[in-house]
Protein backbone atom coordinates (compact mmCIF):
# COMPACT_ATOMS: atom_id res chain seq x y z
CA UNK A 1 0.00 0.00 0.00
CA UNK A 2 2.54 2.50 0.60
CA UNK A 3 4.34 1.64 -2.46
CA UNK A 4 1.57 2.96 -4.56
CA UNK A 5 1.20 6.18 -2.83
CA UNK A 6 2.10 8.90 -4.91
CA UNK A 7 4.05 11.53 -2.29
CA UNK A 8 4.78 14.53 -5.42
CA UNK A 9 2.47 16.66 -4.38
CA UNK A 10 2.01 15.83 -0.62
CA UNK A 11 3.97 14.50 2.21
CA UNK A 12 3.34 11.10 4.21
CA UNK A 13 4.46 10.50 7.66
CA UNK A 14 4.71 7.02 8.74
CA UNK A 15 4.64 5.87 12.30
CA UNK A 16 6.23 2.22 12.41
CA UNK A 17 6.21 -0.15 15.58
CA UNK A 18 9.37 -0.25 17.70
CA UNK A 19 12.80 -2.14 17.16
CA UNK A 20 14.47 -3.09 13.73
CA UNK A 21 11.81 -5.07 11.96
CA UNK A 22 10.30 -2.09 9.30
CA UNK A 23 14.24 -1.21 8.40
CA UNK A 24 14.88 -4.79 7.98
CA UNK A 25 11.75 -5.33 5.92
CA UNK A 26 11.98 -1.85 4.13
CA UNK A 27 14.41 -4.09 2.17
CA UNK A 28 15.46 -2.27 -0.86
CA UNK A 29 13.10 0.53 -1.29
CA UNK A 30 14.56 4.16 0.07
CA UNK A 31 12.35 6.69 1.14
CA UNK A 32 13.27 10.28 1.39
CA UNK A 33 13.96 10.47 5.73
CA UNK A 34 14.38 7.87 7.94
CA UNK A 35 13.84 9.59 11.55
CA UNK A 36 14.87 7.52 13.97
CA UNK A 37 13.67 8.33 17.46
CA UNK A 38 15.56 7.29 20.72
CA UNK A 39 16.13 7.62 24.05
CA UNK A 40 19.09 8.90 25.97
CA UNK A 41 18.66 5.41 27.82
CA UNK A 42 21.87 2.74 27.67
CA UNK A 43 19.22 0.10 26.41
CA UNK A 44 17.08 2.67 23.63
CA UNK A 45 20.73 3.92 22.07
CA UNK A 46 21.54 0.02 21.80
CA UNK A 47 18.58 -0.17 19.48
CA UNK A 48 19.55 2.54 17.88
CA UNK A 49 22.80 2.50 16.74
CA UNK A 50 22.05 -0.98 15.53
CA UNK A 51 19.16 0.44 13.45
CA UNK A 52 21.22 3.61 12.13
CA UNK A 53 23.64 0.75 10.83
CA UNK A 54 21.28 -0.83 8.97
CA UNK A 55 19.82 2.62 7.38
CA UNK A 56 23.20 3.71 5.80
CA UNK A 57 24.04 -0.12 5.04
CA UNK A 58 21.02 -0.44 2.49
CA UNK A 59 21.06 3.28 2.01
CA UNK A 60 17.30 3.35 3.12
CA UNK A 61 17.25 7.73 3.06
CA UNK A 62 18.46 10.37 5.00
CA UNK A 63 19.13 9.75 8.47
CA UNK A 64 18.19 12.10 10.95
CA UNK A 65 18.47 11.24 14.83
CA UNK A 66 16.24 12.48 17.38
CA UNK A 67 16.83 11.83 21.22
CA UNK A 68 13.22 12.12 22.83
CA UNK A 69 13.12 12.91 26.31
CA UNK A 70 16.43 14.27 26.87
CA UNK A 71 16.84 15.42 30.55
CA UNK A 72 20.32 16.96 31.88
CA UNK A 73 23.44 17.06 30.35
CA UNK A 74 24.32 13.56 31.48
CA UNK A 75 21.45 12.61 28.69
CA UNK A 76 23.25 14.34 26.08
CA UNK A 77 26.68 13.00 26.39
CA UNK A 78 25.20 9.62 26.51
CA UNK A 79 23.44 10.40 23.39
CA UNK A 80 26.11 12.29 21.41
CA UNK A 81 28.63 9.21 22.63
CA UNK A 82 26.62 6.64 20.44
CA UNK A 83 26.08 9.12 17.51
CA UNK A 84 29.14 10.62 17.37
CA UNK A 85 29.16 11.98 13.52
CA UNK A 86 25.24 12.80 13.49
CA UNK A 87 24.00 15.86 14.42
CA UNK A 88 21.29 14.61 17.02
CA UNK A 89 18.22 17.05 17.26
CA UNK A 90 17.62 17.00 21.39
CA UNK A 91 14.09 16.98 22.15
CA UNK A 92 13.63 17.69 26.06
CA UNK A 93 11.87 15.87 28.54
CA UNK A 94 8.54 17.83 28.44
CA UNK A 95 5.76 17.44 31.22
CA UNK A 96 3.16 19.13 28.93
CA UNK A 97 3.49 16.16 26.47
CA UNK A 98 2.89 13.94 29.11
CA UNK A 99 0.40 15.71 30.96
CA UNK A 100 -1.12 16.00 27.09
CA UNK A 101 -0.65 12.38 26.67
CA UNK A 102 -2.37 11.32 29.51
CA UNK A 103 -5.74 13.74 28.60
CA UNK A 104 -5.56 12.18 25.27
CA UNK A 105 -4.96 15.41 23.51
CA UNK A 106 -2.36 16.27 20.80
CA UNK A 107 0.42 18.30 22.23
CA UNK A 108 0.88 20.22 19.44
CA UNK A 109 -2.46 21.72 20.29
CA UNK A 110 -2.43 21.57 24.20
CA UNK A 111 1.16 23.42 24.96
CA UNK A 112 2.40 24.90 21.37
CA UNK A 113 4.86 26.77 23.26
CA UNK A 114 6.25 24.29 25.50
CA UNK A 115 10.05 23.69 24.81
CA UNK A 116 9.39 19.92 24.00
CA UNK A 117 6.95 20.90 21.49
CA UNK A 118 9.03 23.66 19.97
CA UNK A 119 12.26 21.44 19.50
CA UNK A 120 9.49 18.63 17.52
CA UNK A 121 8.52 21.60 15.42
CA UNK A 122 12.32 21.97 14.82
CA UNK A 123 12.81 18.76 13.93
CA UNK A 124 9.80 19.34 11.28
CA UNK A 125 11.91 22.06 9.92
CA UNK A 126 15.18 19.47 9.55
CA UNK A 127 13.36 17.11 7.56
CA UNK A 128 12.09 19.63 4.36
CA UNK A 129 14.23 18.93 1.80
CA UNK A 130 17.30 21.81 1.97
CA UNK B 1 -7.47 19.30 15.35
CA UNK B 2 -9.62 19.27 18.01
CA UNK B 3 -8.41 17.54 21.55
CA UNK B 4 -10.04 13.61 21.81
CA UNK B 5 -12.23 13.99 24.94
CA UNK B 6 -12.56 10.94 27.35
CA UNK B 7 -15.47 9.35 27.34
CA UNK B 8 -17.07 8.01 30.85
CA UNK B 9 -15.62 4.92 31.99
CA UNK B 10 -17.98 2.35 30.83
CA UNK B 11 -17.62 -1.59 31.39
CA UNK B 12 -18.62 -3.31 28.25
CA UNK B 13 -21.40 -6.46 29.06
CA UNK B 14 -19.22 -9.80 29.48
CA UNK B 15 -15.79 -7.44 29.90
CA UNK B 16 -16.73 -7.77 33.71
CA UNK B 17 -14.76 -10.14 35.56
CA UNK B 18 -17.16 -12.47 36.66
CA UNK B 19 -18.32 -16.32 36.87
CA UNK B 20 -19.48 -16.83 33.84
CA UNK B 21 -17.32 -14.28 32.12
CA UNK B 22 -13.84 -16.69 31.27
CA UNK B 23 -12.23 -13.98 33.17
CA UNK B 24 -11.72 -15.17 36.87
CA UNK B 25 -10.41 -13.21 39.61
CA UNK B 26 -7.62 -14.89 41.46
CA UNK B 27 -8.55 -17.88 43.45
CA UNK B 28 -6.81 -18.90 46.58
CA UNK B 29 -5.81 -22.03 45.48
CA UNK B 30 -2.37 -22.26 44.53
CA UNK B 31 -1.05 -25.42 43.14
CA UNK B 32 2.35 -25.38 41.32
CA UNK B 33 4.88 -22.40 40.85
CA UNK B 34 3.79 -18.85 39.50
CA UNK B 35 3.96 -19.00 35.65
CA UNK B 36 3.13 -15.82 34.68
CA UNK B 37 3.16 -13.80 31.35
CA UNK B 38 3.53 -10.11 31.04
CA UNK B 39 1.77 -8.25 27.90
CA UNK B 40 0.53 -4.39 26.66
CA UNK B 41 1.37 -2.25 24.68
CA UNK B 42 5.05 -1.17 24.30
CA UNK B 43 6.53 1.20 26.64
CA UNK B 44 3.70 0.49 29.35
CA UNK B 45 6.33 -1.04 31.64
CA UNK B 46 6.21 -5.14 30.51
CA UNK B 47 9.87 -5.72 30.97
CA UNK B 48 10.75 -3.19 33.92
CA UNK B 49 8.06 -5.16 36.06
CA UNK B 50 8.76 -8.26 34.85
CA UNK B 51 12.67 -7.88 35.66
CA UNK B 52 12.04 -7.01 39.38
CA UNK B 53 9.47 -9.46 39.83
CA UNK B 54 11.19 -12.46 38.74
CA UNK B 55 13.81 -11.20 40.84
CA UNK B 56 11.75 -10.88 44.21
CA UNK B 57 9.81 -14.34 43.33
CA UNK B 58 13.65 -15.67 43.42
CA UNK B 59 14.61 -13.91 46.56
CA UNK B 60 11.24 -16.13 47.54
CA UNK B 61 12.87 -19.32 47.13
CA UNK B 62 11.66 -19.95 43.60
CA UNK B 63 13.85 -21.31 40.76
CA UNK B 64 13.02 -18.75 38.15
CA UNK B 65 13.01 -19.07 34.34
CA UNK B 66 12.64 -15.68 32.78
CA UNK B 67 11.41 -15.65 29.10
CA UNK B 68 12.09 -12.60 26.89
CA UNK B 69 9.61 -13.25 23.65
CA UNK B 70 10.36 -9.48 22.80
CA UNK B 71 13.32 -8.99 20.00
CA UNK B 72 13.40 -5.72 21.84
CA UNK B 73 15.96 -5.64 24.38
CA UNK B 74 14.21 -5.18 27.57
CA UNK B 75 14.34 -8.05 30.14
CA UNK B 76 17.96 -8.55 30.20
CA UNK B 77 18.03 -4.87 31.52
CA UNK B 78 15.43 -4.92 34.37
CA UNK B 79 17.23 -8.11 35.46
CA UNK B 80 20.53 -6.83 35.53
CA UNK B 81 22.06 -9.34 33.57
CA UNK B 82 25.00 -8.22 31.52
CA UNK B 83 25.20 -10.73 28.65
CA UNK B 84 22.34 -9.30 26.18
CA UNK B 85 22.71 -12.00 23.51
CA UNK B 86 21.74 -15.61 25.11
CA UNK B 87 19.76 -17.85 23.20
CA UNK B 88 19.10 -21.66 22.23
CA UNK B 89 21.94 -22.35 19.95
CA UNK B 90 21.25 -23.67 16.52
CA UNK B 91 23.19 -26.77 17.06
CA UNK B 92 21.08 -27.97 20.11
CA UNK B 93 18.21 -28.17 18.00
CA UNK B 94 17.42 -30.75 14.87
CA UNK B 95 14.82 -31.27 12.04
CA UNK B 96 12.51 -34.08 11.84
CA UNK B 97 9.81 -35.50 9.83
CA UNK B 98 6.44 -35.97 11.26
CA UNK B 99 4.20 -38.83 10.69
CA UNK B 100 2.66 -36.51 7.97
CA UNK B 101 6.10 -36.12 6.22
CA UNK B 102 6.27 -32.70 7.88
CA UNK B 103 9.80 -31.14 8.57
CA UNK B 104 9.86 -30.23 12.03
CA UNK B 105 11.99 -29.35 14.87
CA UNK B 106 12.63 -30.20 18.44
CA UNK B 107 15.49 -30.51 20.84
CA UNK B 108 18.48 -32.50 19.73
CA UNK B 109 18.25 -36.08 20.63
CA UNK B 110 19.25 -36.35 24.68
CA UNK B 111 18.44 -32.83 25.36
CA UNK B 112 15.14 -31.84 27.25
CA UNK B 113 13.35 -28.95 27.70
CA UNK B 114 14.69 -28.28 31.77
CA UNK B 115 18.82 -29.54 30.60
CA UNK B 116 18.58 -26.62 27.81
CA UNK B 117 17.47 -23.95 30.25
CA UNK B 118 20.16 -25.16 32.27
CA UNK B 119 22.91 -24.95 29.57
CA UNK B 120 21.79 -22.10 27.87
CA UNK B 121 20.23 -19.69 29.80
CA UNK B 122 22.28 -17.19 31.56
CA UNK B 123 22.12 -16.58 35.63
CA UNK B 124 20.81 -12.92 36.74
CA UNK B 125 21.47 -11.46 40.34
CA UNK B 126 19.31 -13.43 42.62
CA UNK B 127 19.70 -16.71 40.53
CA UNK B 128 16.86 -16.24 37.83
CA UNK B 129 17.92 -17.75 34.43
CA UNK B 130 17.08 -15.28 31.33
CA UNK B 131 16.32 -17.18 28.11
CA UNK B 132 16.27 -15.02 25.24
CA UNK B 133 13.98 -15.61 21.99
CA UNK B 134 17.23 -14.39 20.43
CA UNK B 135 17.09 -10.52 18.69
CA UNK B 136 16.81 -9.58 15.52
CA UNK B 137 19.59 -9.00 13.62
CA UNK B 138 20.49 -8.23 9.87
CA UNK B 139 19.31 -10.83 7.80
CA UNK B 140 15.63 -12.38 8.13
CA UNK B 141 15.43 -15.53 8.90
CA UNK B 142 18.80 -15.96 10.50
CA UNK B 143 18.16 -17.07 14.01
CA UNK B 144 15.52 -19.35 12.84
CA UNK B 145 16.63 -22.34 14.14
CA UNK B 146 17.63 -20.73 17.72
CA UNK B 147 13.65 -19.32 17.13
CA UNK B 148 12.62 -23.20 16.93
CA UNK B 149 14.44 -24.53 20.17
CA UNK B 150 12.91 -21.66 22.11
CA UNK B 151 9.35 -22.62 20.71
CA UNK B 152 10.02 -26.30 21.79
CA UNK B 153 10.68 -24.90 25.30
CA UNK B 154 8.16 -23.18 25.31
CA UNK B 155 5.90 -26.00 24.34
CA UNK B 156 7.47 -28.52 26.76
CA UNK B 157 5.80 -25.56 29.34
CA UNK B 158 2.98 -25.60 28.04
CA UNK B 159 2.34 -29.72 27.88
CA UNK B 160 3.73 -29.52 31.64
CA UNK B 161 0.95 -26.84 32.61
CA UNK B 162 -2.05 -28.83 32.31
CA UNK B 163 -0.25 -32.03 34.02
CA UNK B 164 -1.22 -32.24 37.72
CA UNK B 165 0.69 -29.71 39.93
CA UNK B 166 2.47 -32.39 41.83
CA UNK B 167 3.70 -34.23 38.83
CA UNK B 168 7.02 -34.81 38.92
CA UNK B 169 9.68 -33.84 35.58
CA UNK B 170 12.64 -31.62 34.67
CA UNK B 171 9.88 -28.67 34.70
CA UNK B 172 7.84 -29.00 37.31
CA UNK B 173 9.77 -26.85 39.91
CA UNK B 174 10.67 -23.71 37.19
CA UNK B 175 8.47 -20.72 38.09
CA UNK B 176 8.30 -18.80 34.70
CA UNK B 177 8.48 -15.19 34.14
CA UNK B 178 7.67 -13.85 30.42
CA UNK B 179 7.96 -10.84 28.63
CA UNK B 180 6.22 -10.86 25.56
CA UNK B 181 6.29 -8.90 23.00
CA UNK B 182 4.25 -5.71 22.62
CA UNK B 183 0.98 -5.39 20.89
CA UNK B 184 -1.61 -7.66 20.44
CA UNK B 185 -1.31 -10.49 18.15
CA UNK B 186 -1.74 -14.01 19.88
CA UNK B 187 -0.20 -13.31 23.20
CA UNK B 188 -2.66 -16.02 24.94
CA UNK B 189 -1.80 -18.78 23.07
CA UNK B 190 1.15 -17.60 21.16
CA UNK B 191 4.00 -16.58 23.32
CA UNK B 192 2.06 -16.72 26.59
CA UNK B 193 1.07 -20.63 26.51
CA UNK B 194 3.28 -21.71 28.98
CA UNK B 195 1.16 -19.13 31.32
CA UNK B 196 -1.45 -19.81 34.01
CA UNK B 197 -1.58 -15.63 34.66
CA UNK B 198 -1.88 -13.40 32.07
CA UNK B 199 -0.98 -10.13 33.22
CA UNK B 200 -1.82 -7.09 31.02
CA UNK B 201 0.25 -4.03 32.13
CA UNK B 202 -1.66 -0.81 31.63
CA UNK B 203 -0.87 2.43 32.03
CA UNK B 204 -3.53 5.33 32.57
CA UNK B 205 -3.64 6.63 29.61
CA UNK B 206 -5.55 6.64 26.20
CA UNK B 207 -3.60 4.66 23.85
CA UNK B 208 -2.80 2.41 26.36
CA UNK B 209 -6.33 1.76 27.62
CA UNK B 210 -7.52 0.92 24.49
CA UNK B 211 -5.03 -1.67 23.93
CA UNK B 212 -5.52 -2.94 27.10
CA UNK B 213 -9.29 -3.15 26.09
CA UNK B 214 -8.53 -4.71 23.16
CA UNK B 215 -6.40 -7.51 25.00
CA UNK B 216 -9.26 -8.30 26.96
CA UNK B 217 -11.67 -8.78 24.28
CA UNK B 218 -8.89 -11.07 22.46
CA UNK B 219 -8.61 -13.19 26.13
CA UNK B 220 -12.38 -13.66 26.48
CA UNK B 221 -12.88 -14.58 22.58
CA UNK B 222 -9.52 -16.98 23.08
CA UNK B 223 -11.16 -17.83 26.30
CA UNK B 224 -7.54 -17.75 28.18
CA UNK B 225 -7.24 -18.96 31.21
CA UNK B 226 -6.72 -16.00 33.54
CA UNK B 227 -6.66 -12.43 32.72
CA UNK B 228 -6.51 -10.03 35.08
CA UNK B 229 -4.11 -5.94 34.70
CA UNK B 230 -1.68 -4.07 36.50
CA UNK B 231 -2.02 -0.30 36.43
CA UNK B 232 1.65 0.77 36.10
CA UNK B 233 2.97 4.87 36.24
CA UNK B 234 -0.25 5.83 38.13
CA UNK B 235 -0.01 9.23 39.78
CA UNK B 236 -3.13 10.01 41.11
CA UNK B 237 -5.99 7.44 43.31
CA UNK B 238 -8.23 7.31 40.10
CA UNK B 239 -5.37 5.90 38.05
CA UNK B 240 -6.11 2.03 38.70
CA UNK B 241 -10.11 2.53 39.04
CA UNK B 242 -10.00 3.90 35.13
CA UNK B 243 -7.58 0.92 34.29
CA UNK B 244 -10.14 -1.67 36.14
CA UNK B 245 -13.32 0.56 34.49
CA UNK B 246 -11.71 0.97 31.03
CA UNK B 247 -10.12 -2.82 30.23
CA UNK B 248 -12.54 -4.91 32.25
CA UNK B 249 -9.91 -6.67 33.63
CA UNK B 250 -9.55 -7.20 37.69
CA UNK B 251 -6.48 -4.96 38.37
CA UNK B 252 -4.53 -7.10 40.88
CA UNK B 253 -1.77 -4.84 41.56
CA UNK B 254 -1.34 -0.99 41.04
CA UNK B 255 2.36 0.12 40.17
CA UNK B 256 3.40 4.18 40.70
CA UNK B 257 5.09 6.24 38.66
CA UNK B 258 8.61 5.49 39.89
CA UNK B 259 11.50 8.38 39.00
CA UNK B 260 14.15 5.79 40.33
CA UNK B 261 13.27 3.53 37.73
CA UNK B 262 13.41 6.17 34.79
CA UNK B 263 16.93 6.56 35.95
CA UNK B 264 17.54 3.25 36.18
CA UNK B 265 17.14 2.93 32.19
CA UNK B 266 19.11 5.91 32.01
CA UNK B 267 22.11 4.46 33.08
CA UNK B 268 21.42 0.65 31.87
CA UNK B 269 21.32 -1.23 35.47
CA UNK B 270 18.22 -2.78 36.71
CA UNK B 271 15.91 -0.55 39.11
CA UNK B 272 16.94 -3.88 42.25
CA UNK B 273 20.28 -2.65 42.24
CA UNK B 274 20.02 1.07 42.07
CA UNK B 275 17.19 1.37 44.63
CA UNK B 276 15.90 -1.96 46.21
CA UNK B 277 13.56 0.52 48.75
CA UNK B 278 11.74 2.40 45.93
CA UNK B 279 8.09 2.51 45.60
CA UNK B 280 8.07 0.61 42.34
CA UNK B 281 10.19 -2.29 44.70
CA UNK B 282 7.35 -2.43 46.92
CA UNK B 283 4.43 -2.46 44.54
CA UNK B 284 5.99 -5.28 42.94
CA UNK B 285 6.61 -7.08 46.08
CA UNK B 286 3.25 -7.13 46.77
CA UNK B 287 2.02 -8.10 43.25
CA UNK B 288 4.78 -10.82 44.25
CA UNK B 289 2.48 -12.15 47.12
CA UNK B 290 -0.71 -11.46 45.35
CA UNK B 291 0.29 -14.07 42.90
CA UNK B 292 2.23 -16.78 44.58
CA UNK B 293 -0.86 -16.72 46.95
CA UNK B 294 -3.73 -17.01 44.55
CA UNK B 295 -2.45 -18.60 41.48
CA UNK B 296 -5.67 -20.72 40.28
CA UNK B 297 -4.82 -24.25 39.95
CA UNK B 298 -5.16 -24.72 35.81
N1 LIG C 1 6.40 2.47 37.28
C1 LIG C 1 7.21 3.16 36.47
N2 LIG C 1 7.62 4.40 36.81
C2 LIG C 1 8.40 5.13 35.99
N3 LIG C 1 8.84 4.71 34.80
C3 LIG C 1 8.48 3.48 34.39
C4 LIG C 1 7.66 2.63 35.20
N4 LIG C 1 7.48 1.47 34.52
C5 LIG C 1 8.17 1.59 33.37
N5 LIG C 1 8.77 2.78 33.28
C6 LIG C 1 9.56 3.32 32.14
O1 LIG C 1 8.75 3.24 30.98
C7 LIG C 1 9.54 2.94 29.84
C8 LIG C 1 9.02 1.68 29.17
O2 LIG C 1 9.17 0.59 30.06
P1 LIG C 1 9.47 -0.89 29.53
O3 LIG C 1 9.51 -1.76 30.72
O4 LIG C 1 10.65 -0.89 28.64
O5 LIG C 1 8.15 -1.14 28.69
P2 LIG C 1 7.74 -2.39 27.75
O6 LIG C 1 8.63 -3.52 28.11
O7 LIG C 1 6.31 -2.63 28.08
O8 LIG C 1 7.92 -1.91 26.35
C9 LIG C 1 10.97 2.80 30.35
O9 LIG C 1 11.60 4.03 30.15
C10 LIG C 1 10.80 2.52 31.83
O10 LIG C 1 11.90 2.98 32.58
MG1 LIG D 1 9.98 -4.57 26.87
Amino acid sequence: MLGQLDSADGAVVADFEAGLGTVIRMGDRPVDVVVLVTEPTVKSLEVASRAADLVRDHKLGRLVVTANRVRDDADVTRVQAAFPDVDVVMVPDEPAIVAAERRGEAPLDAAPDSPGVRALVGLADRLLPN
Amino acid sequence: MPAVPIAAPTIEPGLQPGPDSGLRSAEPSYGGPVRVAFVGKGGAGKSSIAGVFARLLARDGAQVLALDSDPMPGLAYSLGVPNRETGIPAEAVEEYEDDSGRRRHRLRAGLDAGAAIELYSTVSPDGVRLLQLGKTRGVKGENSLSHQGYQAILDALQKQRSAEPDSTGSLADWAVVGDLPGGTRQPFFGWGRFARTILVVVEPTPASLLSGRRLARLAEKASAPHVVAIANKTREEADADLVQARTGLQVIGEVPFDPAQREADRRGVALLDLDSDSPMVAAVTRLVSTLSAKEPVR
